[in-house]
């Protein structure tokens, strides 16, 4: 799941106190799951401002609606009406939602409520945890269905290095050594002859490194 | 533009199908009240709100607060976990209070757009009943009624004891102020023809109810010391000297009215009174509270007895019984089987006849109703007709013997009936489904809570008089009653729609109520639901509302008791304590309902200040992590305001001084 978390309050108002007229649109996917930018939390964020721009004296509306996804243009569509009364858009989605709102809305300011962080696995509620960095070439069936690109501070494909300590990350202790990680759970399934096969390098033009990247599907198209 | 608004996927969108159970109690009711929503604003103060929501159903508040056999709390879930709650005290406590504060007995005007009128032959709880929905209806309705006064059953019957006279008059005022015409001392047959009144009205309603005592075809009932239930009751009630009346009576008969005879009696003479059923205790017909009050008074109840003699030449002396070895036969039927050798005499001076009534219907003429071989209406149930067109019948002349709601429900489907044989637009009521029972794993994590006792009269003092006994639950007992109230089916209602299967509702929810499968978010049981809030506060896309106490009712109350004021308390039904007595109060069963959004909703209200009541941390509160979610919301909700410019203890969290509903764990 894509998780994000919600930019300053400051930085928000410095984003939209000079306009009248604030649109909050909420996304009701990935960050509405991480429980971040979902139809409560934009109604909330909308609240906020409503109470500080009246505070502050600052004169027009703060208004709210809530999408499926902003990642998709149908949904987007569904909302021309209260963008188009909009002065600013403040999209709590991930980072595609403001983009997305862009180009769907070309005459229209956008603004993001958010700092998009991760692809996180839920490991409790209330905590993600960072397993995925889309990076085109995924290694994990020789890693034990752990990935060290993402897992590993140094993204070592041969590791663990010399910061592995107790089975925690130098970084912090509050980090596994997804290096250790990974060697359990090879000696758990019998796999650890998978170690003696070294990694060659990693084909990194696939992923954001090697300038953005499009998806294209072949087949049925209407 | 609404300020919030989500598109393409919206509440009024379908939602679960468990969302259409309604609480046993409103299943069980005849008349369907919603017991849960007045109990709701019982716990909250406000009686006269109450008794607006009982009044939508009910036409006479009063005299049912009074006397009803309510079924509603043999259906009580509540009754599962310790005991039911006191659903009928708590009517009379919203009527009561609502006239201590001089509202709610305004009756709304009516006009009989439909220019139809109907003659009612009755005025019991079903004639009652039905006049009151037909003039809600736009159809004129004009009750004939051969007593004196208006009430039936109500008011010969029912002893002032248990429905004083002049509370029985309110409601029938409230009744009459809706343009109901009361025509009393006219007996139809007697002063008005039947045929007459069917040509001259639009339509007729038969509900005399019944109005004669049952005999018995034994030796010597004919002496002038054997009286009847019926007569003897109407006497009393109107004040009137019976005579041939002694001072150590016999009733016979096990039913309610049997009781009533029996205890007046006791009240009229100072004497001994002493009943004789055929049944065996525990199968007497008689309400098991009014059996209790009767023993209390001092009432002697012989039982598998059956009368065989009134003994004596001239005067009565006594009673011959005979053994009942059964009543009913092996399919339940009525047929008591005696041990006739089995005699003895049950010595006495009077004795009184309460086995059961009947109808009379002397006033039908040729031209019909028919009524079949045992001299009974034919009559539809569903249509509520009889076999000639125009004239309909309702309450216990056709339903038989039963409780006065059930009349009262009678009366007011005949009235739909009615109505829409006079071409008024409208449907039957659907039948509602109840939720079902409480899983035993829930009713263990509902904190218990007893029942809480309307004082009474104690049994000595009581019968030198016809005084009410019950004397109503004092204030704080009533709020504390209702706050017992589980919310059955009043809980977490979800979109299918909005849903996106997060799974929080099913992490956080302390009573396991969410299920989920591989397929996501299968249900959220209402059976298992305590309508804590937590799932609502935390569900990200606000797929889930509360069906009691719902975020648009939570925002009315905030805006309504905020008015003018710039300060604001949330507080709780289960301590009933205030935590800033100044400020306005908007009340909720825990504020562990309350979601950061509410809380913000309070400062764009107008408020400058919010104080939230909380149990101690050392105490778990009535539901399971309660007050965690409540100082979480607040903790949450003051970090907001901090950052819109606010102080952030401009909302306050107070634990409640005093726990007045529980007792502190």
């Amino acid at each position: 799941m894509i998780t994000a978390e919600r930019k300053n309050f400051d930085e928000i108002r410095r984003m939209t106190d000079a306009h009248r007229h604030v649109l909050v649109v909420g996304c009701n996917t990935c960050v509405a799951v991480s429980l971040s930018g979902g139809e409560k939390e934009a109604e909330q964020l909308a609240a906020q401002l409503r109470i500080a721009r009246r505070r502050d004296g600052i004169e027009g509306s703060v208004k709210t609606v809530t999408v499926l996804r902003q990642c998709e243009n149908e949904y987007l569509d569904s909302i021309s009406a209260q963008v188009g009364q909009a002065d600013v858009v403040l999209s709590t989605a991930c980072g595609i939602g403001p983009q997305g709102l862009a180009v769907r809305y070309p005459g229209k300011r956008v603004a993001p409520a958010m700092n998009t962080n991760m692809i996180g696995y839920v490991k409790e509620h209330h905590v993600w945890t960072e397993y995925c960095v889309s990076c085109g070439f995924c290694v994990i069936g020789f890693t034990g269905g752990v990935c060290p690109v993402a897992r590993c501070a140094k993204t070592l494909l041969n590791g663990p290095c010399g910061g592995s300590q107790n089975g925690r990350c130098e970084i912090s202790p509050d980090v596994p050594c997804a290096w250790q990680e990974i060697y359990d759970r090879l000696a758990a399934l019998g796999d650890l002859d998978t170690l003696a096969r070294i990694l060659g390098p990693k084909k990194w033009n696939v992923s954001n490194s090697g300038g953005p990247r499009t998806m294209k599907k072949e087949g049925f198209k209407p | 533009m609404k300020d919030n608004q989500t598109i393409a996927r919206s509440f009024s969108r379908p939602v679960s199908g468990d969302a259409l159970k309604r609480p046993p109690c409103q299943v069980a009711c005849p008349i369907h009240t919603d017991a849960q929503r007045y109990i709701q604003k019982v716990a909250e103060g406000k009686p006269a709100e109450a008794l607006a929501i009982i009044r939508e159903t009910n036409p006479l508040p009063q005299s049912i607060g009074r006397i009803c056999a309510h079924p509603c709390e043999d259906a009580c879930r509540r009754g599962d976990v310790d005991e039911p709650i006191a659903i009928c005290n708590l009517k009379r406590v919203a009527s009561d209070g609502a006239r201590a504060a001089g509202l709610g007995y305004e009756p709304p005007g009516t006009e009989f757009t439909t220019g139809k009128k109907v003659a009612i032959i009755g005025s019991g709880p079903s004639g009652l009943g039905a006049a009151h929905d037909l003039a809600l209806l736009g159809v004129e309705p004009v009750i004939y009624e051969s007593q004196p006064e208006a009430g039936g059953f109500l008011r010969t019957g029912i002893l002032n004891y248990r429905l004083p006279k002049d509370i029985l008059d309110e409601d029938i005022g409230y009744i009459r102020g809706m343009g109901v015409e009361i025509r009393t001392g006219a007996a139809v047959g007697r002063d008005i023809d039947f045929d007459e009144l069917a040509a001259e009205y639009d339509a007729v309603l038969i509900a005399v109810g019944l109005s004669e005592s049952r005999s018995l075809p034994i030796p010597g009932v004919d002496l002038p010391q054997v009286l009847l239930a019926v007569p003897f009751l109407e006497a009393v009630n109107a004040g009137r000297e019976v005579p041939e009346l002694g001072e150590d009576i016999i009733v016979i008969g096990g039913g309610n009215v049997a009781i009533d005879v029996a205890r007046s009696a006791r009240r009229v003479t100072g004497g001994k009174v002493t009943m004789v059923c055929l049944e065996a205790d525990y199968e007497m017909p008689a309400h098991s509270w009014e059996i209790e009050d009767a023993v209390a008074e001092g009432i002697r109840i012989v039982c598998s007895q059956g009368p065989n003699a009134v003994v004596g030449d001239d005067r009565v002396e006594g009673l011959q019984v005979k053994k009942c070895e059964a009543v009913f036969d092996g399919q339940g039927r009525f047929a008591p089987r005696f041990c006739e050798t089995e005699l003895s005499v049950i010595p006495g001076d009077t004795v009184i006849i309460a086995i059961g009534q009947m109808s009379n219907l002397s006033f039908l003429t040729k031209a019909g109703p028919d009524v079949n071989e045992r001299g009974i209406l034919i009559f539809d149930r569903e249509q509520c007709t009889t076999t000639r067109r125009g004239v309909f019948a309702s309450g216990e002349v056709v339903t038989g013997p039963g409780t006065a709601v059930s009349a009262l429900a009678s009366g007011k489907r005949a009235a739909i009936a009615v109505a829409r044989y006079l071409g008024v637009r409208v449907d039957f009521p659907q039948e509602p489904r109840p939720v079902g029972e409480l899983p035993a794993s829930i009713g263990d994590k509902v904190r218990k809570a007893p029942r809480r006792r309307t004082p009474a009269r104690p049994a000595d003092d009581r019968t030198g008089d016809f005084g009410e006994i019950e004397l109503g639950l004092p204030e704080v007992d009533a709020r504390c009653e209702a706050s017992r109230c589980l919310l059955c089916a009043g809980g977490a209602r979800y979109s299918q729609l909005k849903c996106i299967s997060c799974l929080t509702c099913v992490r956080v929810c302390p009573y396991g109520a969410p299920w989920a499968d591989g397929d996501g978010l299968g249900g959220i049981s209402p059976e298992h639901c305590q309508a804590c809030g937590i799932c609502f506060t935390q569900c990200p896309v606000k797929a889930i509302d509360l069906e009691a106490v719902s975020e648009a009712g939570m925002e009315g109350e905030i805006d309504a008791a905020l008015g003018e004021a710039s300060a604001l308390e949330f507080g709780c039904w289960y301590s009933q304590s205030r935590v800033e007595p100044e400020a306005p109060l908007v009340q909720l069963p825990c504020t562990g309902r309350l979601s950061v959004r509410l809380l913000l909703h309070a400062f764009e209200a107008g408020a400058d200040k919010v104080y939230v009541a909380v149990c101690s941390e050392d105490d778990d509160g009535h539901f399971i992590h309660g007050h965690r979610q409540t100082r979480a919301a607040v903790a949450e909700a003051q970090k907001a305001i901090a950052e819109a410019g606010l102080e952030p203890d401009a909302i306050e969290l107070r634990v409640e001084p005093e726990l007045k509903c529980r007792p502190k764990v």
